[in-house]
């Protein structure tokens, strides 16, 4: 129990102390911000704290931070926030569309192939169920590929782990991010 | 007036963490006994070993109402016969099975007990060490034989995706209690710890006695599986099915005949092979006529139910052999190794919807992959939301984006009355540089406990106490915009 509690609340503390950080600095570059801005800031911060409490050892901490990276203004602000390891650049895109592709044709070889045996064994109703399941899941692992930051080119089995560690993310996220509202509501509240 | 909402709500986030703590808490719940073997064997591993537990804990309650009961009144004294004892109790469920096919299959329980003595004598065989006990192999291979057998079975009396847990949770428990059978055990996630001598080890013993032996190819995946462990399941999976998919096409040239039906037929030979194989090794003579009677019962099984088990069977076979690295090509289909490496990867992935059937709330009940994929969309989009509309409102809570803390925590804790935590110094340097006490790795593994004793822990905790006593008003959980 201790070691699990110990271990997520010091996960938000880092994230708070990584956040507050990053909405300092983004303060300190822009004096006054309206709204949309601020809150602007306010994600970017919360994101990039979030990323970067993976050190970039998953996915989609890497490429979220890449994302915010690619704009330069918020470039310069993520290059003061952390230090340049945490800053790395997706790995040899190429290479791994490469492989997805050798991969992707392949597995479009077997599936056929597949199909073929199973109409044959199950009968052709019983495939086409199947196939309809199959469609189902893929169709959905799509729109998770596209949730998910970075997880376009992963297969089924890292997409579901990224998801993983990205949900607990999140929610670390929400809940730091929920708990500092409220405390500010009640701390103006109460003025 | 949302005190009690929040302490409502503590519970369910610390029981959220869980997933990623999976290691500290679900091995002690699902496993009191066996514990410590699990720990000691795959404590690298922890997400893939902690399915196994609790898969294993899935297929013990299975095992339960076996009708062999004698053989778990047997004296269980160790970790080690712990594990014996589910293997025991998988071989006796295999010979429930096998009762109304083959017959005469009764005396199968009564070796896997001779056999399960052994067992004891090899607990010290952490997976580092060599393989010395030809006997205890000898077990375990009849072991997942016969597991292979009740996997046909299963397969017709249960769901798809129940089978690959079950046998995956056989496999991986035979290869974390069996030293030896690194030998075999490297497609099992839980050696991912032991040494890398093993690769070097197989091939060459198999090597020598294999070749009088026609299933020579059955054991050449070692190395390629275990470069599988050593680089991440995800991304070399692909990698090593297709490996497999070479050296198992030329198993079937060797073998020969086509034909559905011959599906079960290759698996009988290769059984056979296999056990003539053992039969080298087993220094344990006393079974060798129960491994001949084996064979024949074997074979008999499967001519008889060549066509009845269809692929079932063969998968069941399949997929623990596979975890051992002997995979067993099904004949009569050309993409044998494909469909293989598709089971494989296809049980990974269930074990992983089990972690987030964790995580994601509403998601308890196993539904099936595309209706969970549904939920967790749903839910990974909800929580961006929030992270959107959180951002929104704490823009408008402050104009000047000033977080003062410290402010917040001195205001709350007079508020709420949240006891003598004003004493506390909220130190602002929290927010400066702070060495970062331990960063995650990948994803999953959470050795937490890291984190206790240290005297900045101690500072941190008695920081956190406050402020999470200061949010004790905050809104519900669950999506609420």
């Amino acid at each position: 129990m201790k070691a699990r509690t110990g271990y997520s609340t010091s996960l938000k503390q880092e994230f708070l102390k990584k956040w507050i950080k990053g909405i300092r600095i983004y303060s300190n570059f822009k004096k006054d911000m309206n709204i949309l801005e601020r809150k602007k800031a306010i994600k970017l911060s919360a994101d990039l704290a979030i990323a970067s409490t993976r050190n970039a050892s998953t996915r989609w901490s890497r490429t979220l931070t890449a994302n915010i990276s690619k704009n330069e203004t918020n470039k310069i602000f993520v290059e003061q926030i952390f230090s340049d390891s945490e800053v790395i650049k997706k790995e040899a895109p190429s290479r791994l569309m490469a492989r997805s592709n050798r991969i992707a044709s392949k597995k479009i070889w077997r599936r056929s192939h597949i199909t073929q045996i199973k109409a044959r064994k199950m009968g052709p109703y019983a495939v086409k169920a199947r196939s309809i399941a199959k469609k189902l899941v893929k169709n959905r692992t799509k729109v998770l590929k596209s949730l998910v930051p970075g997880g376009e080119n992963m297969d089924g089995i890292s997409l579901i782990k990224e998801t993983l560690d990205y949900i607990v993310s999140l929610r670390v996220q929400v809940d730091v991010m929920r708990r500092l509202a409220s405390a500010a509501e009640n701390s103006t509240r109460s003025l | 007036m949302d005190i009690a909402g929040k302490d409502t709500n503590m519970e369910p986030e610390k029981g959220n963490e869980n997933p990623i703590n999976y290691h500290a808490t679900n091995m002690s719940s699902d496993w009191p006994s066996n514990d410590n073997n699990l720990i000691g064997t795959s404590i690298g591993i922890i997400p893939t070993g902690n399915s196994n537990v609790e898969s294993f804990a899935c297929s013990s309650a299975l095992m339960a109402d076996s009708s062999c009961p004698q053989i778990w009144n047997q004296p269980v004294s160790g970790q080690s016969l712990g594990y014996c004892d589910v293997n025991v109790q998988n071989i006796a469920r295999t010979s429930d099975n096998f009762g109304p096919t083959s017959g005469g299959t009764g005396w199968i329980p009564d070796a896997m007990l001779r056999e399960c003595v052994y067992l004891p004598t090899v607990p010290g065989m952490v997976p580092q060490s060599m393989p010395h006990f030809p006997a205890g192999s000898g077990f375990i291979e009849r072991a997942v034989r016969f597991s292979c057998f009740s996997g046909g079975n299963f397969g017709d009396t249960m769901n798809p995706y129940r089978v690959p847990e079950n046998l995956n949770s056989y496999s991986h428990i035979l290869a974390s209690t069996q030293g030896q059978h690194d030998v075999f055990a490297s497609g099992g996630r839980n050696m991912n710890t032991t040494g890398s001598s093993k690769a070097v080890f197989l091939p060459s013993e198999y090597g020598i006695e294999g070749s009088p032996l026609k299933n020579k190819k059955t054991i050449e995946i070692l190395p390629i599986s275990r470069d599988e462990e050593k680089q991440g399941v995800g991304m070399l999976a692909n990698d090593s099915n297709e490996v497999e998919f070479s050296s198992r096409g030329d198993q079937e040239e060797l073998e020969g005949s086509p034909g559905e039906s011959s599906g079960k037929g290759l698996g009988s030979k290769k059984r056979k092979s296999t056990e003539q194989n053992r039969e080298l090794n087993e220094n344990n003579r006393a079974l060798e006529p129960s491994v001949e009677t084996a064979k024949d019962d074997a074979e008999i099984q499967h001519k008889s139910d060549s066509g009845k088990h269809g692929k079932h069977g063969s998968q069941g076979s399949d997929l623990p052999k596979e975890e051992y690295i002997r995979v067993r090509a099904r004949r009569g289909q050309a993409t044998n190794s494909h469909s293989l490496a598709e089971r494989l990867r296809r049980e990974k992935i269930s074990d992983r919807m089990k972690f987030l059937q964790d995580l994601v709330p509403g998601c308890s009940k196993v539904t099936g992959k595309a209706v969970m994929l549904d939920e967790i969309i749903n839910y990974v989009q909800s929580l961006q939301r929030q992270v959107e509309f959180l951002s929104m409102k704490l823009a408008t809570l402050n104009p000047q984006l000033t977080f003062n803390i410290e402010g917040f925590l001195t205001k709350d804790i007079i508020q709420s009355h949240i006891g003598s935590s004003s004493s506390l110094p909220f130190p602002p340097d929290m927010i400066l540089p702070h060495p970062l006490l331990h960063q995650t790795p990948p994803g999953l593994i959470q050795p937490g406990l890291s984190n206790l004793g240290n005297s900045s822990n101690a500072l941190r905790r008695s920081i956190n106490s406050p402020f999470t006593a200061a949010f004790k008003e905050s809104t519900s959980r669950g999506p609420n915009l």
